[in-house]
C-alpha cells in the first residue's frame, strides 16, 4: 500500500516539479492555497511512507537480531538528537547533486529533509514495543509456525500498532513543523521554493505580510484537526483492540480526540471506512514486510556499508576544509556562542517542565478535558516556530529582548513534548492510585509532590531529553530570525551556524559550529539523561 | 443535594448505624443507571460484605461509601450527618493494592499520617506499630516492587489500619492474591477484628466469593446487576465462629446464596 501511495506521489511530484522551482516568489493568491496544501499534504504523505516501511523494518531487525540491534540503536540514538536543521544545507546540496539540480532534486530534497523529521521516533517506538512482547506470544507465533506474512498481520503489526500511531502523530506534529523550513531551501546564494503550503507561510512572514499569515495558518490548523478528525482519531479507536496489557477496565493509553470522535459523521466514517481499510492494510502490509526477511538483510548490510563509506568521505572532507585553508579567528567565538544557546534551552526546559506539571493535573483528572487537551497539544505542536515570527516581532517592538524572544520562540515546540509525556504518563497512573492518596486525605500540595510528580516522572524526564533535541533544533531558528523584511539575531551558535550557512558561506564555521553543538548534545545525552533515565525508569516505574 | 428528610425519619434510625445510604443511584455518563437505587446501613462495631458477580456495584457502592465517588442521586449520612467529600471515618484496602511504587513500605504506611500532620517521630512509631502487627517487621525499607502480592496487600492492610478509621473499606482484598496467601491475610484480618489491639472495630468487604463472604461476616448484601441492586440481606450473627465451608449450618447458608444469584 505504502509502495503504491509512493508512485502515485512521485508521479504528482513530476509534474509539480514542472513549474519554474526557483521563482524567488511564490504567487500569494489565496485561490492558489488548496493547491499548496494538496502539494504539501503529499510531500508530508511520502516522506511518512517512506519513514513507516523504513521504521518498521529497522525497528524489526534490531529487536530481533542482538548484532543489528549493536548497530542500529547507537545510530539512531546520535542521529535523532542532532539538530537536523543544520545539517539541512549539506543535505540538499548532495541530493541536488545526484539529481542534476533539476526539479526532482529539490524535491527529493524537501521530501528527505521531511523524513528526517518523522523517522527517529517511529523506529524507536516498534523498537520499544516490540522488545515488550511478551516472551510468551513469541513463543506461541513460533509454536503455531506462523509464516512471515501471518508472522507480521497477526503478531508484530499488532503489537506495535498503539506505538505506531502515538508516534505517527508526533512525526506528522514534526512534519508540518519542518515543512517550513523544508520548502524553502537556501544553499550559499542559490534559493529554492518550492510551491506549498510551507514556503507559502515563510514567504509570507518575510514579507511580513501578517494576513497572508493568519490565513495560511488556519488553513494549516484547519487540515491537522481535520486529520485528527478523519484518520488518527478514528485509528486510535480502532487501535485500541491491539493493546498489549488492557485490563478492560479503564484505557491505559491517552486517547487523543476521543471526544471529537463522538459526533455520528465520524462514527460512520470510523466504521465504513478506517476500519475496514485498516484491516486490509494489516494484511497487505504483512505481505509486503514478510520481504524484509530475506531483503532486510542485505539491505541492512548495504546501508552499514554505506553509511561506512559516507563517514570516511565526510572526515576526509573535513580534514582537507580545516588543513588547506589557516582557521578562521571566529571560530574561537563557538565556545561562548555554545554556552550561551545552552543557557537558553536550559531555560526554556525548565519554563516547560513547571508549566507541563501545573497544567497536567487538572487538566488530567477530568476525562472530558483530557481527550481535548491531548487532541489540541497535537494541533499546537503542529504550528511551526516560524509562524510565530511576527508575533515575536511586535513583542521585541514593546522592548521585549531578543535572549527572552529566542527562548519563547523555542519554547512553541519544547513544551508540547514535555506536556505531552507528562500527561501521557499521568493518564497511565491507576485509578485505584488517586483514590489511595485521597483516601489518605493527602493535601494539594502533598499529593503533587509525593504522588504527581513521582508518578509522572519517568515521563517527564523522556519529555525533556526529546525537547531537549528539538531545543537545539530550534535554536537554529530561533536566534536569527527574518521577519518582516528585517534581520532580529541574538549571539549564539544557532546565530553562528545561520550566518555562516546564507551569507558568508564559511564552510570552516559552519563545521565547527555543527560538530560542538553535535558532540555537546552527544556528551549530555550521555552523561546526564542516560544515567537519568535508568534511575528515575528503575525507581518510578508503576508496577507495584 | 440534601433532601430535607422527615425528623421521624431520623429519629426511627437505630442510633448504631454508622454509616447510612438512603435511596443512593449512580449515574454513568448521565444517562445510564449502573446502581440503585440502594438503602443500606453499616453498623457500628460489625463486620458487613457485599456480595455478586462482576458489574453488580458493589466496588461503586464501597467508593460512594469512602467518599470517593459522589453518588448521582440519594443521601449518605455519616452518623446522622450527611457526608460531603471523603469519609474522615474510613480508610479503604484496594483490589491491586495501590501502593506508591516510589516509596519504602513505611513510607507508604506513614503517608496518610503525614497528611493528618503527625510529627516526624510520632509518624514513625505508628507506622512501625501497624507493620508489626501485620507482621512485616524486617521490612520497612522494601520497596513495593520487591514484595510477594500477598506482603503487598499486607501493606496496603498496614497503611489503612494505621489511620486508625473507624470503618475499613476493603475493595476484593484477595482476589488478586493466590489461594494461600488469600488465607492468611483474611485470618489475620479477622484476628485483628476480634483483638483489642486495632481500634477499627467495623468492617465493609467487598468481594465476589460467597465462600468468604459467609467465613467472615456478621451480616452479607447480596447484589445483583443490570442496574446493581440490593436481593438480600443476610444476617449470620448466629453463626458460630470460627465459621468453616463444611459445617452444615455454613453450607446452607452459602447453597442459599448461590440461589439467590443463580
Amino acid at each position: 500500500m505504502a509502495v503504491t501511495v509512493g508512485l502515485v506521489a512521485l508521479a504528482l511530484f513530476g509534474v509539480s516539479g514542472l513549474q519554474p522551482y526557483d521563482t524567488p516568489q511564490l504567487d500569494p493568491s489565496p485561490a492558489l492555497l488548496p493547491v499548496y496544501l494538496l502539494l504539501s499534504l503529499v510531500r508530508l504523505a511520502v516522506a511518512y511512507s517512506v519513514a513507516l516501511v523504513l521504521a518498521l523494518g529497522v525497528g524489526h531487525l534490531a529487536a530481533r537480531s542482538p548484532f543489528a540491534r549493536r548497530l542500529i540503536l547507537p545510530v539512531l540514538d546520535v542521529l535523532q538528537s542532532v539538530p537536523i536543521l543544520g545539517f539541512f544545507p549539506v543535505a540538499v546540496g548532495l541530493f541536488i547533486a545526484v539529481f542534476g539540480g533539476t526539479a526532482l532534486g529539490v524535491e527529493t530534497a524537501a521530501v528527505f529533509l521531511i523524513f528526517t523529521s518523522m523517522f527517529w521516533n517511529l523506529a524507536f517506538g516498534v523498537y520499544e514495543s516490540l522488545i515488550t512482547v511478551p516472551e510468551e506470544l513469541n513463543l506461541a507465533a513460533e509454536q503455531l509456525a506462523l509464516p512471515s506474512a501471518l508472522r507480521w498481520s497477526r503478531l508484530v503489526l499488532p503489537a506495535v500498532m498503539p506505538n505506531l500511531l502515538y508516534n505517527s502523530l508526533i512525526s506528522w506534529a514534526n512534519g508540518w513543523y519542518f515543512l517550513i523550513a523544508s520548502e524553502i531551501i537556501a544553499v550559499g546564494p542559490a534559493r529554492y521554493t518550492l510551491p506549498g503550503l510551507g514556503s507559502y507561510l515563510a514567504q509570507a512572514v518575510a514579507l511580513g505580510r501578517n494576513d497572508q499569515v493568519v490565513v495560511g495558518l488556519l488553513v494549516l490548523i484547519a487540515t491537522s484537526v481535520g486529520m485528527h478528525l478523519l484518520i488518527w482519531g478514528p485509528l486510535a479507536t480502532w487501535a485500541e483492540r491491539f493493546h498489549l496489557e488492557e485490563t478492560g477496565d479503564h484505557p491505559r493509553t491517552p486517547r487523543v480526540a476521543r471526544v471529537l470522535v463522538r459526533s455520528r459523521i465520524v462514527r460512520w466514517f470510523t466504521r465504513s471506512v478506517v476500519i475496514p481499510a485498516g484491516q486490509q492494510g494489516l494484511a497487505a502490509a504483512g505481505r509486503v514486510l514478510a520481504l524484509w526477511g530475506t531483503a532486510g538483510r542485505w539491505l541492512g548490510a548495504a546501508v552499514a556499508a554505506a553509511m561506512v563509506l559516507g563517514l570516511g568521505a565526510m572526515a576526509l572532507r573535513l580534514w582537507r576544509l580545516f588543513t588547506l585553508r589557516p582557521l578562521s579567528p571566529e571560530v574561537w567565538h563557538i565556545p561562548l556562542d555554545l554556552f550561551l544557546t545552552l543557557l537558553r534551552v536550559t531555560a526554556a526546559l525548565l519554563i516547560s517542565t513547571v508549566v507541563s506539571v501545573l497544567i497536567a493535573r487538572p487538566v488530567m483528572r477530568h476525562p472530558r478535558t483530557r481527550g481535548m487537551a491531548l487532541a489540541l497539544i497535537q494541533i499546537c505542536a503542529s504550528i511551526p516556530a516560524t509562524a510565530f515570527f511576527p508575533l515575536i516581532v511586535v513583542l521585541l517592538s514593546w522592548g521585549l529582548g531578543m535572549n527572552a524572544a529566542a527562548v519563547l520562540l523555542a519554547l512553541t515546540t519544547m513544551l508540547w513534548y514535555v506536556l505531552f509525556n507528562v500527561m501521557g504518563a499521568a493518564a497511565a497512573v491507576p485509578q485505584e492510585m488517586h483514590e489511595a492518596a485521597v483516601s489518605l486525605g493527602l493535601g494539594r500540595w502533598q499529593s503533587l509532590r509525593r504522588v504527581f510528580v513521582p508518578s509522572v516522572l519517568p515521563g517527564l524526564v523522556t519529555g525533556c531529553v526529546t525537547a531537549w533535541g528539538a531545543g537545539w533544533n530550534a535554536m537554529i531558528l530561533c536566534e536569527y530570525i527574518e521577519a518582516g523584511r528585517k534581520v532580529h539575531s541574538v549571539r549564539g551558535i544557532g546565530a553562528t551556524l545561520d550566518r555562516a550557512t546564507y551569507q558568508t558561506g564559511d564552510m570552516q564555521i559552519v563545521a565547527a559550529s555543527l560538530g560542538s553543538m553535535v558532540l555537546l548534545i552527544v556528551a549530555v545525552n550521555h552523561f546526564l539523561w542516560d544515567p537519568l533515565y535508568q534511575r528515575v525508569a528503575a525507581r518510578y516505574k508503576l508496577d507495584a | 443535594m440534601t433532601t430535607a428528610l422527615p425528623e421521624a425519619a431520623l429519629d426511627a434510625a437505630p442510633a448504631a448505624a454508622l454509616l447510612r445510604l438512603q435511596a443512593v443511584e449512580q449515574f454513568y455518563g448521565g444517562r445510564i443507571r449502573i446502581l440503585g437505587p440502594v438503602d443500606l446501613d453499616v453498623r457500628e462495631g460489625e463486620f458487613l460484605s457485599l456480595v455478586g458477580p462482576s458489574g453488580c456495584g458493589k466496588s461503586t457502592l464501597l467508593r460512594i461509601v469512602a467518599g470517593l465517588l459522589h453518588p448521582t442521586r440519594g443521601t449518605v449520612l455519616l452518623r446522622g450527618r450527611p457526608l460531603s467529600g471523603v469519609n474522615p471515618a474510613a480508610a479503604v484496602v484496594f483490589q491491586s493494592f495501590a501502593l506508591f511504587p516510589w516509596l519504602t513500605v513505611v513510607d507508604n504506611v506513614a503517608l496518610g499520617l503525614e497528611a493528618q500532620g503527625l510529627a516526624l517521630m510520632e509518624r514513625f512509631k505508628r507506622a512501625q506499630k501497624y507493620i508489626d502487627m501485620v507482621g512485616l517487621s524486617g521490612y520497612e525499607r522494601a520497596y513495593p516492587r520487591e514484595l510477594s502480592r500477598g506482603m503487598k496487600q499486607l501493606v496496603g492492610l498496614a497503611r489503612a489500619l494505621a489511620l486508625e478509621p473507624e470503618l475499613l473499606c476493603m475493595d476484593q482484598p484477595f482476589s488478586a492474591l493466590d489461594v494461600l496467601s488469600a488465607r492468611t491475610v483474611r485470618d489475620l484480618v479477622l484476628d485483628l477484628w476480634s483483638s483489642t489491639q486495632v481500634k477499627t472495630k467495623t468492617i465493609l468487604l467487598v468481594t465476589h466469593s460467597i465462600e468468604e463472604a459467609v467465613a467472615m461476616s456478621d451480616r452479607v448484601v447480596v447484589m445483583r446487576p443490570n442496574p446493581g441492586h440490593v436481593t438480600e440481606t443476610v444476617d449470620l450473627r448466629a453463626l458460630p465462629r470460627p465459621r468453616r465451608a463444611d459445617q452444615p449450618a455454613a453450607r446452607e447458608v452459602i447453597d442459599r446464596m448461590y440461589g439467590l444469584l443463580g
